[in-house]
């Protein structure tokens, strides 16, 4: 544990040290408080519905998504591929630690990153509730899904960081995965045959995140989230083991 | 402390290292050697564990490396080729990071950082980005790493490559000093660094292991393929058969003529006998013997001549 934090930490520490850190955090946080401005006034016409402006904020807009996709590579690319360029991958991995560690420390550094990033939106809520009463319960379940699905893309980063020794190929290929994700939720709408239609909600991270911003909890959405989330993680895992044996 | 036993490392179906067994003892300062791509850096990082071997185990005091990876890597020191650093750090930092990696206490650490950051005289950059650091400072940044957790083990793989000439006299003697109380392997194809720092001498050329013994052994081997260089007041062709007469000498080449002396150069297998047996065959014959001198087999030529020869065995027979 006391390697898997000193990873961690260490990460956060470079994290912070390109300026890549500070154009994603800002361009993150400009562009997501032009959406809420934009939900907001959009929700104040006289006969816009009474939709909650979080709940839009969280699974109404493509916007999400788009962030969501871009974002994630960007925490993610350096983790393994930076070590495997500079060769530090060697001193770390002949340090007595374990190469489970190593994928923990670094994922539990990247989670960090990605809950700073999302830190500053609570004040939307906050504003908010200055002006009208906030029904709290469909935000923090909408917190939730940020967290679920940000621990399925993040795992997903890592594992292409980690197969791969140049940062960009490992967030393009981290880019074209999580696309295709998001591709199968379109395909759960378009899709007519209802086999198929069954299949495809289970896997349905659009859906999910609209059902979290409302305030449900879907047990079977989050089971998917979290076993996406082992999954990649084990290839990351074995993406590091395959160094030993190169 | 150290025994390798039978290791193999295949690419593909090119053996990288190819059956390579050896031991070494604590305290020893042993001197890796080869030319570039022998299979000197494949050879130690299998020993940390860095690599799985593809065949053959490596043991540090019984422990198995790959079994017991974990605890081997706490016993080992390590600065790998190109001492790669994390270039954003400041060097407090970077050893701070290596610090809690190695599991030093977090109480022990500033002082043990102080320590290594002064053993290695380093303080002076100690709050510098590492990438700012000149060449010779980050190699000494790597081997402060390398002494943090205070390992009985160092393995240094090429510490002096792209310094220049008074930072590798202060690396080496830095690594001196630290063999008083570490086991050091030290990988190198500079040959002066083997005779000026170590013990022993590991030869390995295309992924075998071609020679193990002492430094003296090596000039000792190769004093077989030496020369007598010879000066005989006496007209060219007596002396000549006079030494000719000489057992040992397998080949004798006439030098020059001047001043009533004749100079030969003398291949001789033999090693030491020769200068002796040449002086009484001369005495015998009643020819002056004005000049002798053994020719010392230089390591470049030792060296040479293992890795261009199939076994030591031919070179120490």
């Amino acid at each position: 544990m006391r390697a898997v934090l000193a990873i961690a930490k260490k990460e956060i520490l470079s994290f912070f040290f390109t300026p890549m850190a500070y154009i994603v955090v800002a361009s993150f946080l400009v562009m997501n408080g032009f959406i809420f401005s934009v939900i907001l006034a959009a929700l104040s016409q006289p006969g816009s519905s009474s939709a909650s402006p979080m709940a839009i904020f969280f699974g109404g807009t493509m916007f999400f998504w788009i962030y969501m996709i871009l974002m994630a590579p960007v925490v993610t690319m350096r983790l393994g591929a930076e070590e495997r360029k500079s060769g530090t991958l060697e001193t770390l991995m002949t340090a007595p630690v374990s190469d489970v560690e190593v994928v923990a420390g670094k994922y539990l550094g990247a989670l960090a990153l990605y809950g700073a990033i999302w830190l500053p939106t609570l004040l939307y809520g906050w504003i908010l509730s200055r002006f009208s009463p906030v029904d709290w319960g469909p935000v923090w379940t909408g917190y939730l899904g940020v967290v679920v699905v940000g621990m399925f893309f993040l795992a997903v980063g890592l594992f292409t960081s980690f197969a791969s020794r140049n940062q960009v190929v490992a967030a393009i290929m981290a880019f074209g995965v999580l696309v295709l994700l998001i591709t199968l939720s379109i395909l759960s709408i378009l899709a007519t045959d209802p086999f198929w239609k069954g299949v495809l909600e289970y896997v349905d991270l659009w859906g999910a995140m609209q059902n979290f911003a409302r305030g449900m909890v879907d047990s079977r959405q989050l089971v998917y989230c979290l076993s996406g989330t082992g999954l990649f993680l084990a290839l990351a895992y074995q993406a590091l083991q395959a160094r030993r044996w190169a | 402390m150290i025994d390798v036993r039978d290791l193999v490392k295949r690419w593909g179906d090119k053996e990288a290292v190819s059956h390579v067994s050896f031991t070494v003892g604590r305290g020893e300062i042993v001197g890796f050697l080869g030319p570039n791509g022998a299979g000197k850096s494949t050879t130690l990082r299998m020993i940390t564990g860095y690599l799985r071997p593809s065949a053959g185990e490596v043991f540090l005091d019984g422990h198995s490396v790959s079994q017991d990876s974990k605890a081997v890597r706490a016993m080992i020191g390590y600065l790998p080729e190109n001492n790669p650093l994390y270039e954003d750090l400041r060097v407090r930092e970077y050893l701070e990071f290596r610090a809690a990696l190695k599991g030093i206490p977090r109480s022990a650490r500033a002082k043990r950082i102080q320590a290594v950051l002064e053993a290695c005289e380093v303080t002076e950059v100690a709050d510098r980005i590492v990438g700012t650091c000149s060449k010779g400072y980050r190699q000494r940044v790597g081997l402060s790493d390398a002494l943090l957790a205070n390992p009985p083990l160092l393995i240094l793989d090429e510490p002096t490559v792209g310094l220049d000439p008074g930072q590798v006299v202060h690396t080496r003697h830095l690594i001196k000093q630290l063999a008083a109380d570490h086991t050091v392997i030290l990988s190198t194809h500079i040959l002066p660094e083997v005779e000026a720092i170590c013990s022993r001498t590991l030869i390995l050329h295309q992924g075998r292991l071609l020679f193990d013994g002492t430094v003296a052994d090596l000039h000792r081997g190769l004093s077989g393929a030496g020369h007598v260089l010879c000066g005989v007041k006496a007209a060219r062709e007596a002396a000549q058969a006079c030494i000719a007469s000489v057992p040992g000498v397998s080949q004798i080449a006439f030098l020059e003529e001047g001043g009533g002396v004749a100079r030969f150069r003398l291949t001789a297998p033999g090693g030491t006998e020769v200068p002796e047996a040449l002086f009484r065959a001369c005495a015998q014959a009643n020819l002056p013997l004005v000049e002798l001198t053994t020719e010392k087999v230089s390591l470049e030529e030792a060296f040479l001549s293992i890795t261009t020869r199939e076994s030591a065995q031919e070179v120490l027979a």
